[in-house]
């Protein structure tokens, strides 16, 4: 007879945007095989256009019914979808300025384009599955793109050095997520997630420990890859070597893509929270203070920015642990609004920033700023936005995405939370209108800056992004209403069923 | 019933308008060249106002087709702060007293935008000027359409901003900045006011919730906070006297009552159509409009209605007085409209808040005329606004002249036949026969208010016969006095030499040089100055048009149409008209009414028929006590405005010492101390792998010490 197991659901729409990144990929990929070293046009085109298909493709699952698919290898739900549209539109944002920028850095290496839509693919992957083994291959398959194009600019050093690092580092990162895999997968013989809540629901079973230990196992990886403290030294310097338009890939796509995942883990394990709460209340606490404190004595305006990136990810932790603490009372839809305001003051921040290459150089510190505002005033004028919006000035949508979190903190007795926000929050003011004020700082005297003339791309990703942080602070409460649908993980109600089916395996066994 | 969604299409289309000017003006202007690319961008500027108009007009006419209680209607477009159990929604509010001021306002505004067009068409930066034009329209609807106190406040705001840029639009000239400046700071002191009375009944709404049966937390919309308002504060004397007092503050900001009157006369640095629009027929009467619209807030509390009775007579009284003392034509106008905006206060004072609105309305005719007018005889006069430069300009300028003499007619009260008798009739009745209210010795105040605007009646009649006698009366023609190049420089107005401003696009931020260089490209060949060359010619016909408009609405066919009957009582307030008598009858007050405005028309024309009088020339010396003292505001301004500045400047000394030594101790402590612990961490980030890969792995360390440590607290290995 058979196996009495349930024939898997299949459902290729779940599958279809990434596999519609992924092919965009392999075509631009050949057309630089035929056309090397040529025009980039065509490749951005396809890439675009793939990214577009794709964006529709995830836009028309909103709304479907969720759940688990390919045997529980991948899973529909409005976070994933919201998760995976985001990282699209993060890639999309940056290809709009890349070339020019790769043109003025000279960087003769057009696998950017492919190499960006499979880190982005790989991203999609990790924030829709609930599969450990998937979340570790997605992982891997976001980051080693991102290794390699962190050295895409191999006639300097310094992009060689961040490469070099940022591997190191994490492979060492990786290590740790798989040996939580394997705790976890250890006694119960799953590869989902669930499998954390079917151990603590039966601590009978004596499992507990090592469910506990495979979950910190599992954090780490993950908070390495979010760049939360003290995990987070690899990323001021892979910002600052990195060329710019992939650090504005990186600080947004890596950020949603290891946030999203945190949030399924943290969902997954909610039961064993009083083990590893705390801890992580600790990591938010050092995260915000050590973004924050450290971007007060940088002079690179990459490096103030990785330093922000740092503080962001402590404040979003904030969010989802108020979410994992009252699941009931606190959507995670605070944390997705975050995290779409993020993506826009970021890229849009970096895009600005990405104007101080010239003609194969590229100055990023401070001083190399000065007089942006009258050679590039609209691009200034919209990094006053995001410079606004991550200060938290209230017309911008910033001010809401900080002040949600703050209210979470507030209500799930994450008192101590809400306050270190409020005051890192205020400190980091110093360093935010330092780079605006970097670029009003008029140039005469000091040693001649240059930068690039904003294209038509860089102004309308600017355009976009200042909008949109104006747009979605004017409708914020829409935003999040859109943003909400059903955000609620699947984690737990999911592991319940899940101990149902296995209820004949491994662990009823024992 | 069904509601109005074209509400949206009036204010969308005047935004509209602000952003194609804002993002297009510059480059159509420089595309298809100054004169025709004005054409383009001014014609663009007036169609949207004219269009809202007429949509305005058509809901007002279906409005007007329903039974009285289906008249107020919540137009929601979508929510837009859910805060803590507070809701305020972007929502619009389609009832009377919204469609008569959306009237007033696109009505009024479509014509000043026309007449505007020609008035700039020289103007270097006419597509900046339409952009704040068309914005500031786009705010004043968000005022007095929105449906709450939030929405009602962004517009205050955002006409605040219009007015702050377009007081300013000459801005190369430092008075005109200042004067800006000065606006905009004053109106902050209303707005400090405006807030706290907001919060205040917020909070009090939201507070009674369950005594007042309302549910949804929307507790700043005018739906949920009006209706059962009166039972509300009968519980709360206090707090209504103190909310109604905080919005009075706003509205005294705003509608420039004593003493947060002295910004509207320095306002009149801006363009004249501005002074006309904003400066006269809509901003500032949103203060009118706020008491309307919380008259039931205001009704609650009679010490706060008899203030607000008693600033209103008090300002009529010495904006009236002061406009003697003026010779700048512009400036008696300013004055005139913060004494006519005495009025207005007075009738709300007096519980007859309708009244205020019809005062409201006539005046805003009859007053954008007067600019308007006045706009015409300075551009004919080479942007020389002394009056003591002009004289008989009537046969020069016939229609400038009659229809001007229309507004006279009307702000003068000569009753019958023009607009502002009906409108004054209808707010002094109410005041002399006022009777349960705060006494103030032998009169309640509102009876003193009302008297006193007999008075000042008189006094108006009489000020504006002067404007009018020295303009466009007397035989003598007075610039032909002004030597050419030299002599009477003193004559000069500084302001408005209007060619010489301006912008260029991009260089905001150049050298002297280069802005020399660029002034120089850009300086206009002839610049024209008054002298006794001058020529006067009546202005071209897209300026005298919305003149003769005007004056059209300024006769008295309006007036008597909304009063005779209670017509526009009616239409505001929903109640039925009922003549009421009091002990002063109405034979009498028409009667008043006439010898005020006839005696003061005759004294005037008795003292100015002839000649400017030497008592009033050039020679200061030769001025009386009391018309000097006018003529500088009776030091109201200077004890305000430098008192103020003065004492500004003793409490921030102060607060800077402590601010210096305290406050900068802390603060370069705390600088020291984060600057010492970034360095601190910057010394952590050495640069090397093996360093991160450490920290990192002390970092797991200490995670799974903590797990372990937990586990075991939680019993131990399991």
């Amino acid at each position: 007879m058979i196996r009495e197991q349930p024939i898997p659901t299949i459902d290729w729409l779940t599958l279809a945007p990434m596999t519609t990144v992924v092919v965009a990929g392999l075509v631009a990929l050949f057309i630089e095989m035929f056309r090397p070293k040529q025009s980039n046009g065509p490749i951005v085109t396809v890439s675009v256009v793939g990214l577009a298909l794709a964006g529709a493709l995830t836009l028309a699952q909103f709304g479907m019914e969720p759940g688990p698919t390919f045997a529980g290898m991948m899973v529909r739900d409005q976070v994933g979808l919201v998760l995976q549209l985001l990282l699209i539109g993060v890639c999309l944002l940056t290809f709009l300025f890349s070339d020019p920028y790769l043109r003025e850095k000279k960087i003769a290496f057009a696998e950017f384009y492919q190499l960006a839509l499979w880190s982005t693919a790989g991203g999609m992957i990790m924030v829709s599955t609930t599969n450990m083994l998937m979340l570790f291959l997605g992982l891997e398959v976001l980051s080693i793109a991102l290794y390699c194009m962190a050295g895409m600019d191999r006639k300097q050093a310094k992009s060689q050095e961040s490469a070099i690092k940022y591997f190191l580092l994490g492979a060492f990162a990786s290590a740790f997520l798989l040996m939580g895999i394997a705790y976890i997968y250890g006694p119960t013989g799953s590869l989902d997630l669930g499998g954390i809540a079917m151990i603590a629901a039966m601590p009978e079973s004596g499992y507990l420990t090592m469910a506990v230990f495979g979950v910190g196992m599992l954090l780490v990886g993950l908070m390495f890859k979010a760049a939360l403290v003290p995990f987070h030294q690899w990323a001021p310097d892979v910002y600052q070597g990195a060329p710019t338009n992939v650090t504005a890939f990186m600080a947004a796509a890596s950020k949603v893509a290891a946030i999203g995942a945190l949030a399924r883990v943290l969902s997954a394990s909610g039961a064993l929270q009083e083990f590893w709460l705390p801890a992580l209340f600790w990591v938010a606490i050092a995260t915000m203070v050590v973004g924050n404190f450290a971007a007060l004595v940088q002079k690179d305006v990459k490096r103030t920015l990785g330093y922000s990136s740092i503080a962001n990810a402590g404040y979003v932790l904030v969010a989802l642990l108020a979410h994992v603490k009252k699941p009931d009372q606190v959507p995670l839809t605070t944390a997705l609004f975050f995290l779409v305001v993020y993506c826009l003051m970021t890229v849009g921040s970096f895009a600005v920033v990405s104007l101080a290459a010239k003609g194969g150089e590229e100055g990023t510190r401070f001083q190399d700023l000065h007089g942006l505002w009258k050679r590039a005033p609209f691009a200034v004028g919209c990094l006053i936005v995001f410079v606004a919006s991550l200060i938290g000035i209230p017309p911008t949508a910033g001010f809401f995405a900080k002040l949600f979190i703050f209210q979470d903190a507030l209500s799930t007795g994450l008192v101590p939370l809400a306050i270190v926000l409020a005051v890192t929050s205020a400190v980091s003011v110093y360093y935010y209108l330092g780079i605006i004020q970097a670029t009003f700082v008029s140039d005469e005297g000091a040693r001649k800056t240059v930068s690039a003339n904003p294209s038509f791309g860089l102004n309308l990703v600017c355009l976009f992004c200042a909008l949109a942080v104006l747009v979605v602070s004017l409708a914020a409460a829409p935003v999040s209403q859109w943003l909400r649908g059903s955000t609620q993980l699947p984690g737990e109600a999911q592991a319940r069923s899940e101990l149902q089916l296995d209820s004949g395996g491994r662990v009823g066994a024992r | 019933m069904s509601g109005f969604p074209s509400i949206w299409l009036v204010f969308f289309l005047p935004l509209a308008g602000f952003l194609v000017q804002s993002l297009l003006g510059g480059s159509v202007v420089r595309f298809l060249g100054p004169k025709f690319g004005r054409t383009v961008m001014g014609a663009l500027a007036v169609l949207p106002v004219a269009a809202a108009f007429l949509v305005a007009v058509d809901i007002t006419v279906q409005l007007a087709g329903r039974p009285v209680g289906e008249r107020a209607v919540v137009e929601t477009l979508f929510p837009w702060i859910q805060l803590f159990g507070l809701n305020v929604p972007f929502e619009f509010r389609v009832d009377t007293l919204s469609m008569t001021m959306t009237l007033i306002i696109t009505g009024i505004g479509a014509l000043i935008h026309l007449y505007a067009t020609s008035y700039m068409a020289e103007d270097r930066d006419f597509p900046r000027f339409f952009t704040y034009l068309n914005l500031f329209i786009a705010a004043m609807l968000v005022l007095v359409l929105g449906n709450n106190l939030v929405l009602t406040f962004v517009g205050w705001e955002g006409v605040g901003l219009c007015s702050y840029l377009l007081i300013g639009f000459w801005y190369k000239d430092v008075a005109n900045s200042k004067a800006a400046n000065k606006a905009f700071i004053v109106n902050r002191i209303g707005d400090w006011g405006f807030t706290l009375g907001l919060f205040g009944v917020a909070t009090l709404v939201a507070a009674n919730r369950d005594l007042l049966g309302v549910t949804d937390p929307r507790w700043l919309s005018f739906d949920v906070i009006l209706p059962k308002a009166t039972e509300l504060l009968a519980l709360y004397p206090g707090a209504a006297t103190a909310i109604a007092l905080l919005l009075f503050i706003g509205a005294m900001g705003k509608s420039a009552q004593y003493p947060l009157a002295i910004w509207l006369p320095d306002a009149m640095a801006g363009p004249t159509p501005v002074s006309a629009l904003i400066h006269a027929a809509t901003m500032v009467t949103s203060g009118v409009y706020l008491l309307n619209r919380m008259s039931d807030w205001f009704l609650a509390s009679p010490v706060a209605m008899a203030i607000v009775a008693g600033v209103g007579a008090l300002t009529a009284l010495v904006g009236a007085a002061t406009a003697f003392g003026q010779t700048d034509i512009k400036k008696v106008l300013a004055f005139s409209t913060v004494s006519q905006l005495g009025y207005m206060f007075i009738a709300c004072g007096v519980g007859a808040f309708y009244a205020g609105l019809f005062h409201v309305i006539t005046h805003a005719f009859f007053k954008a005329l007067l600019f308007l007018g006045s706009g015409a005889v300075i551009h004919a006069m080479a942007h020389n606004q002394d009056m003591r430069n002009y004289g008989s300009l009537a046969k020069r300028l016939p229609i400038t002249y009659l229809t001007m003499g229309i507004g006279w007619a009307a702000i003068a009260g000569i009753p019958f036949l023009f607009a502002g008798f009906w409108s004054k009739e209808a707010i002094l009745g109410p005041a002399v026969n006022l009777e349960k209210a705060v006494m103030l010795g032998p009169l309640t105040v509102g009876q003193w208010a009302g008297w006193l605007g007999f008075v000042v009646a008189a006094m108006t009649a009489c000020y504006m016969t002067r404007m009018m006698a020295l303009t466009f009366g007397t035989s003598e023609e007075r610039w032909r006095a002004i030597e050419p190049d030299h002599g009477h420089h003193h004559h000069v107005h500084p302001h408005h030499h209007h060619h010489d401003h301006g912008p260029d696009p991009n260089g905001f931020f150049m050298n002297d040089d280069e802005a020399t260089l660029h002034e120089a490209q850009q300086a206009e060949p002839e610049h024209h100055v008054l002298d006794r060359n001058h020529e006067p010619h009546e202005v071209p016909v897209l300026m005298w048009l919305p003149l003769v408009v005007l004056a059209v609405f300024s006769l008295g066919w309006l007036g008597a149409w909304l009063y005779e009957g209670g017509v526009l009582k009616t239409w505001l307030t929903g109640m039925p008209y009922k003549s009421k008598h009091g002990p002063v009858s109405h034979e009498i007050l028409i009667g008043l009414s006439f010898l005020t405005s006839l005696g003061g028309i005759a004294l005037g024309l008795w003292m100015y028929r002839k000649r400017l009088p030497e008592s009033e020339g050039w020679d200061l010396k030769k001025w009386s006590p009391l018309r000097l003292a006018a003529s500088r505001q009776f030091a109201i301004d200077e004890v305000l405005g430098e008192g103020s500045v003065k004492a500004g400047g003793v409490i921030g000394s102060i607060s800077w010492a402590f601010d210096r030594y305290v406050v900068d101790g802390i603060a370069h402590l705390l600088a020291i101390v984060s600057g010492g612990f970034g360095h601190a961490l910057k010394w952590v980030q050495g640069g090397y792998v093996r360093g991160y890969a450490l920290l990192m792995q002390i970092g797991v360390v200490a995670l799974i010490g903590y797990l372990i440590y937990a586990v075991s607290m939680a019993g131990g290995a399991r």
